[in-house]
């Protein structure tokens, strides 16, 4: 019988690994946690909290030498705002690779919690199309699990998450539990109104977010005060992330053990039993190499990064992957394409007398309309986009200078909207995540190697979503419409997904229904390496559903004895 | 961040400026960049400081609330320069400096700081008009919008601050208010 030291161990504390060291520590089981980040610990450890402009270092903003010296991909995600640029990776001391010199942007976390802390917190669920897109047009490898399947595990995560948002009785975007969702504000309605009439079919829903419009007083959490200062860490924990919800969780049960700083290289494996045997981690600070054994293994260091995980993990004797006897390992690396935006000007003068009170968190959301049922005859590009938008007044600017100027600055602008497309990008086995044999990290990983694009059918999807939006603008009777398809570059969005994608057949997936590998019965892969496309929607909830279900079946196939 | 935090601040200050940014701050904006005011390197001769305080008061002057100096402008100027501004542009702002200060002595035989406001109005005006130095009044007065509304006194005196603000009321009547919140 095999030494273990704990029951489960979980890599990655971030959405996914948050939600699975809750689950399995509330069902008995003693897990270790890791995370290669710092430690970060909820309220006591977010030091840019409440500072206004002129408390933060550079007024908020770090200087262009040292965001081009350390955040060159992070400054996409947001690492160059002087709140939040301790939440960031250091790209100079844990760089990437390119192939082709097809560029990556890899905007990564650098704590405990991960991107759970900085996340946009749009929590949707997937719809029946999205489990159903890979079979029906023929990319990818089809889902093993339909929309019925996951619906209950989405019910479970929403209740605990504490998601706003209104209920719309939409196929392709399906309603969840849902607590109030945030208001609109008057031209968001506005628009609305005149949207839904003039262009039958389309809705402007207010987003569906992780902020919360209720308290929680059973996880110490309290609704969202519309600040808008989430990603420098919630003491309200209005939003969901690990710090806030999960990690409480696990921690009540006294059956976690959590590390920071913790970089796993690679996992130990048998191929006798079929079994991962350990994980191998490097300690950050002392780089010091640590093998830790349990009974069973929840990747969940992101999609990316667990990817590049096990194709660091070798059969004995081989530089070939032990979780890749399919071949598929490191394949169909999928982002949504997000840089097509459009906007307008609300000029009705009955506006004019209002402006907003409050920092919303969130903002306004136009669900997929296209190709719903079957194909648009007017769309040349299969699958579909959603728009995220919000209205709102800035300042207005004035001419010349002096006291008269100050004056007219003290009024606002007009209410602009403005959108900016998600679309759905189709998986392609050749876009790749691989390892540089020849280049080691600091910690003696291979570089992960990126050679991702985007396609003719993203592109011509972005182009439709410009066109379809300022169509809509004209139509809601907006002034001043324009759109701007901008170049885009994979990783941008920050739904990066794919690597270990989920499947059937284990000829051609890397985990099965159950996002356990089908070439080790104790290793479940939940983040969103799993995923085998993309939907359109915004992918956290669809991690956490699917991380809340595995653990549910490996405890099962623990306590029967079957792995 | 959702789209919106990512765009928010470049959207509003965009039209805080106007369309027409000078380089510098437009690549601080599309860095989504509100500068501080702590110079990694001394920018300013003493006398180069007093004219850019000089000029930052007029073109926001204390009024009902404290003006730019107050706020501390002219400092967040230098920052700029020192951490934001390529060595050309920098040069292209000093060379600017230096012709209104050279305007200053051929039209009032005074150092522009020792000018009256009226004075000192009239050449700024020209500055705004002819374009002397080129783009170098767009400059002054885009950063000090910048560094005023992001100081202390601008968002807490000037505009009004609301930390925590509770909830959300997207029909806000301004009449209630009569300033910008600022964020």
């Amino acid at each position: 019988m095999a030494n273990y030291d704990f029951d489960a161990i979980v890599i990655g504390s971030g959405i996914s690994g948050g939600w699975a060291a809750k689950e399995l520590c509330e069902k008995g089981m003693k897990v270790l946690m890791l995370d290669r980040g710092r430690m970060v610990e909820h309220r006591k450890d977010y030091i840019t909290e409440g500072k206004g402009p002129w408390q933060l270092a550079y007024r908020g903003n770090l200087p262009p030498a040292e965001t081009d010296r350390d955040f060159i991909m992070a400054k996409w995600g947001g690492a160059n705002l002087t709140a939040q640029t301790h939440y960031y990776n250091n790209d100079r001391l844990n760089p990437i690779d390119y192939e082709n010199s097809q560029p990556f942007r890899w905007v990564r976390p650098n704590q405990v919690g991960g991107k759970s802390l900085i996340w946009g917190r749009v929590a949707l669920r997937w719809s029946r199309i999205d489990f159903e897109a890979n079979k029906r047009d023929g990319h990818g490898s089809p889902w093993p699990i339909d929309y019925d399947e996951i619906a209950p595990w989405y019910s479970y995560v929403e209740k605990f998450a504490g998601i706003a948002g209104s209920k719309e009785g939409l196929p392709q975007l399906p309603d969840g539990e849902y607590q109030p969702p945030h208001p609109m504000n008057v031209a968001e309605l506005w628009v609305k109104d005149r949207l839904e009439k003039a262009v039958p079919g389309r809705k402007l829903i207010s987003t569906r977010t992780a902020n919360m419009t209720e308290d929680k007083p059973e996880q110490g959490r309290s609704r969202c005060q519309d600040r808008n200062m989430c990603a420098r860490g919630c003491s309200f924990g209005a939003y969901f992330s690990t710090q806030s919800a999960t990690l409480p969780a696990a921690r009540k049960t006294n059956n976690l053990t959590l590390m920071s700083d913790q970089v796993v290289t690679n996992l130990e494996y048998d191929p006798k039993t079929k079994r991962v045997t350990g994980v191998r981690v490097v300690d950050a600070n002392t780089h010091q190499a640590h093998i830790y054994r349990s009974r069973i293994v929840f990747l969940c260091a992101s999609a990316m990064s667990s990817t590049q995980i096990l194709l660091n993990s070798r059969l004995p004797g081989n530089d070939r992957s032990f979780a890749d006897s399919s071949g598929m390992l490191g394949r169909y690396i999928m982002d949504h394409a997000f840089r097509a935006s459009f906007w307008g000007t609300v000029s009705d003068p009955a506006l004019e007398p209002f402006i907003a009170y409050g920092r919303r968190p969130n903002g306004v959301y136009i669900p997929r309309f296209r190709n719903l049922n079957g194909q648009d005859a007017d769309a040349d590009f299969v699958r579909g986009y959603g728009m995220q938008g919000a209205a709102g007044r800035g300042p207005a600017g004035a001419a010349g200078f002096g006291a008269a100027m100050k004056e007219a600055m003290r009024a606002y602008g007009p209410w602009t909207i403005r959108f900016t497309a998600f679309g759905e990008c189709l998986p392609y086995k050749d876009n790749t995540l691989s390892l540089n044999p020849n280049k080691l990290d600091r910690f003696g990983v291979p570089l992960a190697v990126f050679n991702v694009t985007f396609r003719d059918n993203e592109q011509k999807m972005m182009r439709d979503a410009c066109i379809q939006g300022e169509a809509m603008m004209k139509a809601a009777g907006l002034t001043g419409v324009g759109s701007i398809n901008e170049e885009h570059v994979p990783g941008d969005a920050i739904h990066e997904m794919g690597g270990a994608c989920m499947g059937e057949d284990p000829r051609s997936s890397v985990v099965n229904r159950w996002s356990q590998a089908h070439d080790a019965s104790n290793l479940f892969v939940t983040d969103g390496s799993q995923m085998a496309s993309t939907s359109c929607v915004n992918p956290s909830m669809t991690f956490m559903a699917l991380t809340a279900r595995a653990a549910d079946y490996a405890v099962k196939q623990v306590k029967a004895g079957a792995i | 961040m959702t789209v919106f935090d990512r765009r928010g601040l470049l959207a509003t200050a965009t039209a805080l400026l106007g369309a027409e940014l000078v380089m510098p701050l437009g690549r601080a904006l599309a860095a989504e960049a509100v500068p501080g005011f702590a110079p990694s390197q001394v920018q300013f001769t003493p006398e180069q400081r007093a004219q850019v305080s000089a000029i930052c008061e007029r073109i926001i002057p204390a009024t009902d609330t404290p003006g730019a100096t107050a706020a501390g402008v002219p400092a967040f100027i230098e920052m700029m320069l020192a951490d934001w501004y390529s060595s050309q542009e920098r040069d292209d702002f000093l060379n600017g400096l230096g012709i209104l200060e050279g305007r200053s002595w051929t039209q009032y035989e005074k150092t522009f700081p020792a000018l009256t406001a009226e004075q000192q109005d009239a050449l700024l005006t020209i500055a705004l008009q002819e374009h002397l130095g080129g783009d170098f009044f767009n400059h002054c007065k885009q950063m000090t919008i910048l560094g005023y509304y992001t100081s202390e006194i601008g968002c807490r005196q000037e505009r009004v601050y609301v930390p925590v603000p509770g909830h959300y009321d997207g029909k806000y009547p301004y009449a209630q208010v009569k300033r910008v919140f600022s964020s």
